[in-house]
């Protein structure tokens, strides 16, 4: 089972010809407009799931009511119960629009579950939090183990990205792709997203720019995945948009069939 | 997360914060910068051109220099920069 992060780019596109069997797009991108694109493909026999950019959960901001009920609105009028965000900080009191390292500390796996049971709260519904890239970061737990930490503290699921795991293992030599995911509650789980990455040289990083193919072991870690736990993966192509055909080529690698 | 973290990523100090990486500073501000550009671009497509690139980059930077934006929405940045705009010609008014 394989899905596809709807773009505003691809309003053009003839989704009927798209070979995804779900959708997630950011509600942050819909909540002030026109969802008629998002209806066609509801419509189409495949729900659309929501992963926000904005909560700023590692963030210093008050969490805000009055979003939370616009989303709660959306997902409501999408019929999804599925909500995720970023195990991130938008900024510090402000956004920034980007998303910031957490610091793996103690201190602030109990900030941010708390954060995040306050979310829950509000909504009424278990969330999701993905796991993020990171270029730089203090602390004194590993990305992992912090993971894990605050959503068993604030009883929350897990949007798993390999990729992130994949960028963060080439970034900082840390904690590989398989050595992460076995430390993972898979439980947990709601689903796997997967993408591109590319090595920037002007600051000797891979940047998860969500603009190239999936890399093999990436691809095949959520194959994996799936064929063990049924979790379904998400494809996300958010720059350099290729070819409707070119998308779904990568969306039929993610539905192969491999030998574990 | 420590104030300096923030102030360097929206380029308001060079001193990196304890335990961080420069490179990994400077690809955060890279960002972020990035970010504001291409909302502002998208939106005031004439200004780049018209500026030239030394004055556009000068004028994003203190766009994102100045920032205390609180919106989740990504494209109030627009109406962010017309109030940063009019706060910049009142300055230089007075």
């Amino acid at each position: 089972m394989a899905g596809l992060g709807y773009r505003g780019e691809m309003a053009d596109w003839d989704m009927s010809a798209v070979e995804a069997d779900f959708f997630e797009v950011a509600p942050e991108n819909w909540i002030k407009r026109d969802r008629s694109p998002l209806y066609k493909l509801l419509d189409s026999g495949r729900p659309v799931m929501l992963h926000g950019v904005s909560l700023s959960l590692g963030g210093q901001a008050p969490i805000q009511q009055e979003f939370l009920m616009a989303v709660r609105e959306l997902m409501t009028d999408l019929g999804t119960d599925y909500y995720s965000d970023h195990l991130a900080a938008s900024g510090d009191a402000h956004q920034l629009y980007d998303l910031f390292p957490i610091p793996f500390t103690d201190r602030e796996v109990i900030r941010i579950s708390d954060r995040i049971k306050e979310v829950q709260n509000i909504l009424g519904l278990r969330i999701a939090v993905e796991n993020t890239t990171y270029y730089t970061n203090v602390g004194e737990m590993n990305e992992v183990e912090f993971l894990m930490q605050v959503v068993e503290r604030a009883d929350c699921n897990i949007l798993l990205d390999i990729n992130n795991i994949a960028v963060n293992h080439k970034n900082h030599h840390l904690t590989n792709v398989h050595h992460f995911v076995s430390h993972v509650d898979m439980q947990r789980v709601t689903y796997i997203h997967v993408a591109g990455h590319e090595f920037d040289e002007r600051f000797g990083l891979y940047i998860d720019t969500h603009s190239q193919t999936v890399e093999t072991e990436t691809r095949e870690v959520a194959l994996e995945l799936f064929q063990q736990h049924h979790i379904p993966i998400l494809l996300e192509w958010d720059n350099d948009i290729p070819a409707l055909t070119t998308i779904n080529q990568e969306l039929s690698c993610l539905k192969t069939f491999i030998s574990t | 997360m420590p104030e300096d973290f923030y102030l360097y990523v929206r380029g308001a100090t060079e001193v990196i914060p304890p335990g961080y990486s420069e490179s990994g500073m400077r690809a955060y501000r890279h960002l972020v910068m990035l970010g504001a550009c291409q909302m502002i671009e998208a939106h005031f497509p004439a200004i780049r051109q018209q500026l030239g690139e030394p004055a556009w980059k000068e004028l994003i930077q203190a766009f994102v220099r100045q920032s205390a934006w609180t919106s989740h929405y990504y494209g109030d940045l627009k109406d962010e920069f017309l109030a940063f705009l009019a706060r910049e010609s009142d300055r230089e008014d007075t």
